[in-house]
């Protein structure tokens, strides 16, 4: 077993800690036979161990020569020696010109996969550093995979700048860590991609000259040489195609986001090239179908192993060529989707953008790309306008609060100025915040949803303030006009949608257990979607209202804009929608309770808890919220308590009434204009369970004691339910 | 911390004094927190403090270095820092106690 220290020049860092006593000769004394022997006295299972130390620190020690545990065993027990790229180049194991195309075509794929792996939330040391052209692009002579190395190496700086910058990942999304290696940071950007289209200029020249003419006999040698050249330009061409796009994000004009995706849309079209020409380059030796590393000229799985942290070894399975190409134009997608951003300029419209790209569980740096190309140095939204004047914008489509009409005589008071300035200062935080909550995986959100609602209860609190302060000044101003609940309107309405993504994001995330549903869907049902009908139907009065005003005003002037009054309601939608969930949770609710009257939930033996402190546990957060006030467990039992009806309902009652309101969804959602898909989602859960709660009242398999089931497959929030 | 020492298993302390056994046990005590040198059997050697050990010579050692080659320098390659770690007793090849703490330790190795 032959194993050179890898690593020897930079990771010196590592040994600083050690004591100086250490590093001296000090005089080692054997005493294995003694100790063992010692050891053999001590009795069976007792420790010996200092009075500081004990059976529960001892469960925190790493397990030597524990392949799961201890990462330094692996590097010793392969039977090849470890060579770093200097040592590499010196016994010539490896070159650095004149490589054959099959080979700079297999290095470049498996640094496209090394490539993915990382983004996908791997160590850097694991995936692209393993390729030892990266370490030291200098050393590379063969100019197109000089360029590449180069390449990649920008690509990985920048998209960790942007990750790191965006803020908006976890230790499971990505890990930041380099371990000092060089990220071509001596060459500037700018040189990098003019190395890039030099190469490709010259393999562009390859292949024309190696291109079949009319009426020419194609030798087949020159033929496959032909694919070949064309197989590397296109990578080349890819690397700096998505290398331009990277750099266009980091500049602060709007206008370089649509080049940004222009960019990406052209790599995007090289991609089944790339993907019909991967058997061209040279495979690893060994095989990598099991998401072992490859081991081919220019990687060395091992070169690093000696740089990861002592925590146990996580194993980077680099993944396969041959979804590589899909990958990458997922993660094109996805950066198109991101540049789309731009033409979204309100305030809801953008929080309604993020959370949706959000659904389909987007790459960290596909999220964190969005991060920053809204919020451009955490100042202005898309570079250009004020955060603050986003609100003000908001707050008018909202609930058009007097204060902020031009109509109005607050508009030029002073003092209400003032008010509204630094209420709208004080929301920007949270309302980034927020924003960027939608940036973290699905998992991570939930989390922190329950905490920004302490921001927002804030926020409420002096909405309701304002508002009082701004109605007592219009009153001397104008007295024919009100100023009541506008802001506190608009805030409540945010709350009540943290709050109803918090408890929805529970179904998604599998939080739940069955007999848990009801009192979710009741709370959604009977509670939060009520309070958000209510709040949206107030903002669209104090809207109407507002107009009634202009209207007025106007008319005097021209007699033509009082017939303009069929005009849709900007609100209508989501109140529909939201009449269309509440119909929905409603349905659920019920149905879950006629599914345990019939003994078909099944209930755990609570030992240690009991529903109680279940249910408390899954409305924590709200209790920082003051409106709406949280529901105690008490008083949702008293609430829902079915005695209270007269007579009481059977199962029987309860699934028709489920089915009514699985009808009812179904009646609003058809009726919608211009149905998205997400309407077609529900209605695909509305369907079946009206006919399923109609035959369940109809006592339909009502002596069966298996338990049904709940298929999300539909709606990440809604079952559809299957009595088996 | 009362509470933590009982959940540590028997303490050594309350042993009878006159066993060959306390005396061993008196002797690994000796040895605690001690810089200790263990090479394992696939050539590694740990450096680290003795924290604590069992019948079967599984040792844990504290701030633990790891030097890939045992040698009396240590001028070839870099440590690789781990922590705290447990090395199980069939993987212990050699144990040795740094010779400065030695002079409180004698006993140990007068008596083999």
């Amino acid at each position: 077993m032959v194993m050179k220290s890898a690593v020897e020049d930079d990771d010196a860092g590592w040994g600083l800690g050690i004591p100086e006593k250490m590093k001296n000769n000090a005089n080692w004394v054997d005493i294995t036979h003694e100790f063992k022997g010692a050891c053999k006295e001590l009795n069976l299972g007792e420790l010996l161990h200092d009075k500081l130390f004990g059976l529960f620190e001892a469960m925190s020690a790493i397990e030597m020569m524990d392949p799961k545990m201890d990462a330094g065993m692996i590097g010793n027990q392969v039977n090849r020696k470890v060579l770093n790229f200097e040592q590499a180049i010196k016994e010539s194991v490896i070159k650095v010109k004149d490589l054959s195309l099959p080979e700079l075509i297999g290095i470049i794929d498996t640094c496209f996969c090394c490539l993915i792996t990382w983004l996908e939330g791997h160590s850097l040391a694991q995936t692209v550093f393993t390729c030892l052209y990266v370490h030291n692009p200098d050393l590379i002579e063969e100019p197109a995979l000089k360029s590449f190395a180069l390449g990649i190496l920008k690509v990985c700086d920048i998209a960790r700048e942007k990750v790191n910058k965006a803020a908006v990942f976890e230790e499971e999304d990505f890990q930041a860590m380099t371990y000092g290696f060089k990220m071509a940071n001596n060459v500037t950007d700018l040189r990098v991609t003019g190395m890039l289209k030099d190469v490709e200029d010259e393999l562009q020249r390859k292949v024309k000259g190696t291109r079949s003419r009319q009426g020419e006999q194609r030798n087949p040698e020159v033929e496959l040489e032909h694919q070949q050249w064309l197989a590397l330009f296109n990578r080349i061409k890819f690397t700096r195609l998505i290398l331009t796009a990277l750099i266009a994000f980091t500049k602060k004009e709007t206008s370089s986001v649509g080049e940004a995706q222009k960019l990406v849309a052209q790599a995007a079209d090289i991609l089944s090239a790339i993907h019909s020409s991967i058997q061209h380059g040279i495979q690893s030796q060994n095989d990598t179908t099991k998401g072992d590393h490859p081991i081919m000229m220019g990687f060395e799985p091992l070169v690093n192993q000696r740089l990861l942290p002592p925590t146990f070894p996580r194993y980077a399975k680099i993944i396969k060529r041959e979804d590589m190409v899909a990958y990458f134009s997922k993660l094109i997608e996805r950066i198109k989707t991101v540049c789309d951003v731009i033409n979204t300029t309100n305030l809801h419209g953008i929080l309604d953008f993020f959370s949706e790209f959000s659904e389909q569980s987007p790459c960290v740096l596909s999220r964190s790309l969005l991060q920053t190309t809204f919020l451009i140095d955490n100042k202005k939204v898309f570079g250009t306008h004020l955060m603050q004047d986003m609100i003000k914008d908001a707050l008018r489509y909202f609930v058009s609060p007097p204060v902020l009409s031009y109509k109005c005589c607050l508009f030029n008071n002073h003092q209400a100025k003032d008010y509204i300035d630094s209420f709208v200062t004080h929301c920007s935080r949270p309302f980034c915040s927020l924003i960027q909550i939608h940036g973290h995986n699905r998992a991570r959100q939930r989390d922190k949803l329950g905490h920004i609602l302490e921001e927002f209860a804030t926020l409420q609190d002096e909405a309701e303030k304002v508002d009082a302060a701004l109605h007592s000044l219009l009153m001397k101003l104008e007295p024919q006009r009100q100023h009541l609940a506008c802001l506190g309107t608009w805030i409540l309405y945010h709350n009540l949608r943290i709050m109803i993504q918090y408890l929805l994001s529970g179904f998604e995330l599998e939080l739940y257990s069955m007999h848990e549903y009801y009192y979710i869907y009741w709370y959604l049902s009977e509670f939060l979607y009520a309070w958000l009908m209510s709040t949206l139907s107030r903002a669209d009065s104090s809207q109407m209202a507002e107009e009634r005003i202009t209207e007025e005003q106007v008319k005097g002037r021209s007699s033509k804009k009082t017939k303009k009054k069929k005009k849709v309601r900007p609100l209508s939608k989501e109140i529909t929608m939201s009449q269309a969930y509440q119909n929905m949770c409603a349905g659920m609710y019920k149905t879950m309770v006629a599914l345990d009257m019939d003994g078909k939930v099944h209930k755990p033996q609570f030992e240690l808890d009991s529903e109680q402190v279940r249910y408390e546990h899954r409305f924590a957060p709200f209790n920082s919220v003051v409106t709406p006030p949280p529901v105690h467990y008490i008083q949702f039992k008293e609430m829902s308590d079915l005695k209270k009806y007269n007579p009481p309902p059977g199962s029987a009652d309860l699934y028709l009434a489920a089915s009514k309101h699985f009808q009812q969804a179904k009646l609003i959602l058809e009726n919608v204009t211009s149905p998205d898909p997400e309407v077609n989602r529900i209605l695909k859960v509305a369907k079946p369970n009206i006919v399923v709660m109609k035959l369940l009242a109809g006592g339909h398999k009502k002596e069966t004691k298996a338990l049904p089931e709940f298929d999300f497959s539909a709606h990440k929030y809604f079952p559809v339910v299957k009595i088996i | 911390m009362a509470t933590m020492i009982e959940e540590n298993g028997p303490s050594s302390h309350e042993q009878p004094e006159v066993s060959s056994s306390s005396q061993a046990r008196l002797k690994l005590e000796g040895l605690l927190n001690k810089n200790m040198r263990i090479r394992m059997t696939d050539g590694r050697t740990l450096v680290g403090l003795f924290l604590c050990t069992d019948r079967d010579c599984n040792v844990i050692l504290g701030s633990a270095q790891e030097f890939l080659k045992s040698t009396d320098t240590f001028s070839q390659g870099e440590p690789r820092v781990l922590g705290l770690a447990m090395i199980p007793g069939h993987h212990v090849v050699s144990i040795e106690v740094e010779a400065d703490n030695l002079e409180d330790t004698q006993g140990f190795v007068a008596n083999h």
